[in-house]
């Protein structure tokens, strides 16, 4: 299986008030074409800034430090203008947070879509892609303005204009975090039918862990800007090796027993101020040991997977003996 | 229709703006030294003429009826009578009118353009990062040049080496359009520079506040050159506070533009105000303000037209399907 | 909008250099116009010190007027009188305009509407007309110029102050108050007030830009400042008379009024963007 993006120690930082923050401190990833990948993490772990690293769409003042992004065979960080908007163009998509502020408020959708179609603009290929995106009256809502549709149409309409060009990789930046509860699951499946039926690849973003290794092959955790977690998703969802991918399970709803509680992570996630020493989740690690808090881990296959954790063979372990009864 | 909801109270406030504009007018011209006849008439009247004035604006009876007549008279299109010229006041006025019209227009069409543009490109290369200074220290500088300033050094570097351009001396439109367009260069110029300073400012404003939108980001995404972005979705999204400051410069700049009339002698308008507060010809002065109070009104309900067909939202009842 | 903190808007302001440059430039007239009777500058009252339209010398650095005075005090009063004239009538507009802008955006309804209204006609009257007519009821002067700038200005501010206040009151804390049995009085000045400063201050700035160039545009017509006083737009009328003899006597006060109206411009969009950086996104 080719792979369709490849990244390499990619090191993001920004500019701020208080001095550069690391965003993204030293990942390394790669993505098969027709893969669907889910990334998880909390706001502030670098998924956010990953995901938009790959179309080289950074924030004022965020640059790439180290490292490199190959999708394509053309390395996003160094490429020039044209060759980006090119690649931005055929080989990506991109699907954001809120769908509202994604569409232009002045245009109707039916011409914001012909705008993105360019050449291929018609009346037939825009019904077409509407109606793929799961609307059931293309040519009434091709009508319509931003502001008359609901917030899953609106998101329909954004990712039927991500589509539109045929990506090769598809990424959606938390598509369902402004959504209604009873719609999120429609439009995540809506996104994978979509990649299977073309053969693209899925990157989708976000900070529920369950509801993306529900849907995706591969799940990728990030904590403080570094991958501590990557595998298969059922296997990262049965047996999690690192202490935060257990953490984040037993925080979520839907698998307690009755009567159970949940245990909430302690502490908050960290600002790294420059490239880590020691690991990034030791804070509020109930296993840590003094290593964890002097050496950063590095990654390192297990059980055909990928942990950055000192102790992870030992970890589960431990934390049964921590956890009280 | 959604036009029709957002306009039809717009225009009743319309009106009550004017009637406050009438109502201040009236009372200050009630303040006056010496009442109100012989503000009108001045002091050599005769008592017939007095007393014909008195019966129209009803001068002896309570205030508020001198105001239900004065404003019906106004609202019959009788504005007063020279006291100069004996005709009435309105004619002056519409025989003026188009010269201070053509004066307004060819400013308007020569800042809004060039503030625009230079507007847009200082917001596009603040946002990549440069520092943006030079459209800042412009927009800036054009701001702090008073019209008379300008129009003086104008006048000093004209009457020194003519460069096709005489100062002084205006031509009618009708009579030689190329006369009279050299005649108009110097105070167009002069007035010009405000305005492109201004709309430059409002531009580059509103442009810097859609760059930070998330549908710019979203084309962004989807590969679309600058050239688009801005064509396409930036210009009408950053239209309506430009709208609003060119609406407003615009009824300034009809409301005569005094100063540069009167240096450039150019039969406006203004300058027809200007001479008749000297002259004392109050009947005048009151018409001038008002009708150029009128334009102004009329202007911003041009600009709320513009707002609703710019912007979709406006005036909407949302309708979710 | 929120406002940031004191520390972090000097730190923007620091580093804005043309913000700087306004901020010094405005200083420095400002200190002259203070000083300047203390200062050896010359005499401006003296008539026949010098020859009458006489060019710039060393002993006259900016040369003498038409009655032989040395011009160049005369110039450094005109910047103090104008600075003068606009700032009060500036003071006057931020007091009544905060307060009918607080109690418009705050209360609403009828007071908004009534205020909103005001507003408007106001708005309508182009300045300069306004000012003539002003002239003619209360006769040309420092009032005159004082009561034409603070009505002018007026209208913009308290609609600036309006949608701030709107959007300050629609806020937790001034909600809290509410709730905790605050008075609409305590709940204005107490909450609204100090969130809506830094919006008043950068109105204030335009407002004061604005008033120079009415108050000299009101004493080029000849219906502000009146001799012997001197503001630097009157002084731009009388040498305007002479502009083709002696060019500088209207040259000097033109490029002085236009440096003192641009640092207040540079220095209140130095304080808008500290208060609100725009980083809109790059095209690229």
């Amino acid at each position: 299986m080719s792979a369709i993006v490849q990244v390499r120690d990619l090191v993001v930082s920004y500019a701020s008030g208080d001095g550069p923050v690391c965003a993204v401190d030293g990942v390394s990833l790669s993505i098969g074409a027709g893969e669907s990948v889910g990334i998880v993490g909390e706001s502030g772990s670098g998924k956010s800034t990953l995901g938009m690293a790959l179309g080289r769409l950074l924030a004022p003042g965020a640059a790439i430090e180290g490292g490199d992004i190959v999708v394509d065979g053309q390395s996003v960080a160094r490429c020039s203008a044209p060759e980006l908007r090119r690649l931005r163009r055929e080989r990506l998509g991109f699907v954001f947070q809120n769908p509202m502020s994604a569409l232009d408020p002045t245009l109707r959708v039916g011409r914001q879509l012909a705008l993105a179609l360019g050449r291929e603009a018609t009346p037939e290929r825009i019904h077409e892609l509407l109606g793929r995106a799961g609307l059931d009256t293309p040519a009434t809502v091709a009508r319509r303005f931003p502001h008359e549709l609901s917030g899953g149409m609106a998101q329909r309409v954004t990712i039927a204009m991500a589509i539109a060009r045929r990506p090769a990789l598809l990424i959606a930046d938390e598509p369902t975090a402004s959504l209604d509860a009873s719609i999120q699951g429609l439009i995540l499946d809506l996104l994978l039918s979509l990649v299977r039926d073309t053969g693209a690849s899925l990157l989708i973003l976000s900070h529920d862990l369950r509801m993306v290794a529900r849907r995706c092959r591969r799940t990728v955790v990030m904590y403080g800007g570094c991958i501590v977690e990557a595998g298969d998703s059922r296997e990262v969802l049965a047996a999690p090796a690192h202490p935060y991918t257990q953490a984040l399970i037993r925080a979520a709803a839907g698998h307690e027993g009755h009567g159970g509680r949940l245990t909430p992570i302690a502490g908050v996630p960290p600002v790294l101020r420059g490239r880590a020493t020691a690991c990034a989740f030791a804070p509020r690690c109930a296993a840590a040991q003094p290593r964890c808090h002097a050496e950063r881990p590095a990654e390192r296959a297990l059980h055909g997977r990928t942990v950055a954790c000192h102790f992870a063979d030992a970890v589960p372990a431990q934390l049964h003996a921590a956890e009280s009864p | 229709m959604r036009l029709i909801v957002f306009l039809v109270p717009r225009f009743g406030l319309a009106m009550v703006t004017m009637g406050g504009v009438a109502l201040l007018v009236f009372v200050a011209l009630r303040l006056l030294p010496g009442g109100y006849a012989d503000v009108l008439l001045g002091p050599y009247a005769t008592p017939e003429a007095r007393a014909l004035i008195g019966a129209r604006y009803g001068l002896d009876q309570p205030v508020t009826v001198q105001f239900g007549k004065w404003l019906g008279a106004l609202l019959q299109g009788d504005f007063g009578t020279s006291m100069v010229t004996r005709k009435p006041v309105i004619d002056e006025f519409l025989r003026r009118a188009p010269v201070t019209a053509e004066l307004a227009t060819l400013t308007l069409a020569l800042a809004l353009p060039i503030g625009g543009l230079l507007g847009v490109r200082s917001a596009v290369a603040a946002a990549g990062g440069s520092r943006g200074s030079f459209g800042r220290l412009v927009g800036a500088l054009g701001a702090s040049v008073p019209e008379f300033v300008l129009g003086s050094v104008l006048i000093f570097v004209f009457s020194h080496w003519s460069l096709g351009l005489r100062v002084g001396g205006f031509t009618p439109l009708t009579q030689d359009l190329a006369s009279n367009l050299r005649s108009m260069a110097l105070p167009v110029a002069s007035l010009s520079v405000f305005g492109i300073a201004l709309i430059l400012r409002t531009t580059r404003d509103a442009v810097l506040r859609v760059l930070t939108e998330g549908h710019i980001l979203a084309a962004v995404a989807r590969g679309e050159t600058p050239r688009h972005i801005v064509r396409h979705h930036v210009l009408r999204n950053a239209a309506i506070p430009v709208v609003t400051v060119t609406a407003t410069y615009f009824g300034y700049l009809l409301g005569g533009a005094v100063i540069a009339e009167i240096l450039f002698s150019v039969p406006g308008v203004g300058y027809y105000i200007y001479s008749s507060l000297e002259g004392r010809d109050y009947a005048v002065v009151q018409a001038g303000v008002l009708l150029a109070a009128f334009a102004f009104v009329s202007l911003n309900m041009l600009a709320d037209v513009a707002y609703a067909l710019i912007d979709p939202r406006i005036g909407a009842t949302r309708t979710r399907t | 909008m929120s406002t940031p903190g004191r520390a972090i808007l000097l730190r923007r302001l620091r580093r804005d250099r043309l913000g700087m440059l306004g901020a010094v430039l405005l200083l420095l007239l400002l200190l002259l116009s203070v000083l300047g009777p203390v200062l050896p500058l010359g005499d401006s009252t003296e008539i026949g010190a010098g020859p009458r339209l006489g060019p710039p010398t060393a002993a006259f650095p900016m040369g003498n007027d038409e009655l032989g005075r040395s011009y160049l005090p005369r110039v450094v009063q005109g910047i103090g009188v104008t600075f003068a004239l606009s700032s009060a009538a500036v003071a006057i507009t931020a007091l009544i305009g905060t307060a009918l802008g607080i109690a418009a955006g705050y209360l609403g309804g009828v007071v908004d509407g009534l205020i909103a209204r005001v507003a408007d006609v106001l708005f309508a009257f182009p300045a300069l007309l306004f000012g003539l007519l002003v002239a003619a009821v209360v006769g040309p002067g420092q009032i005159s110029a004082i009561v034409v700038i603070s009505t002018a200005t007026l209208p913009l501010f308290v609609r600036v102050i309006r949608s701030v206040a709107l959007s300050v009151a629609g806020r937790e804390f001034a909600l809290a108050a509410v709730v905790a049995g605050a008075s609409p009085w305590r709940v204005m000045a107490v909450h609204i007030l100090p969130n809506i400063a830094g919006a008043a201050i950068v109105q204030l700035t335009y407002a004061l830009s604005i008033g120079m160039l009415i108050e000299s545009g009101l004493s080029f017509l000849g219906l502000g400042v009146q001799p012997p006083d001197a503001s630097l737009g009157s002084l731009l009328r009388l040498g305007s008379v002479y502009l083709n003899v002696s060019p500088w006597l209207a040259l000097i006060p033109g490029v002085v009024l236009a440096l003192a109206i641009m640092s207040v411009n540079l220095l209140g969009d130095a304080i808008r963007d500290g208060l609100e950086p725009l980083r809109g996104r790059a095209l690229t």
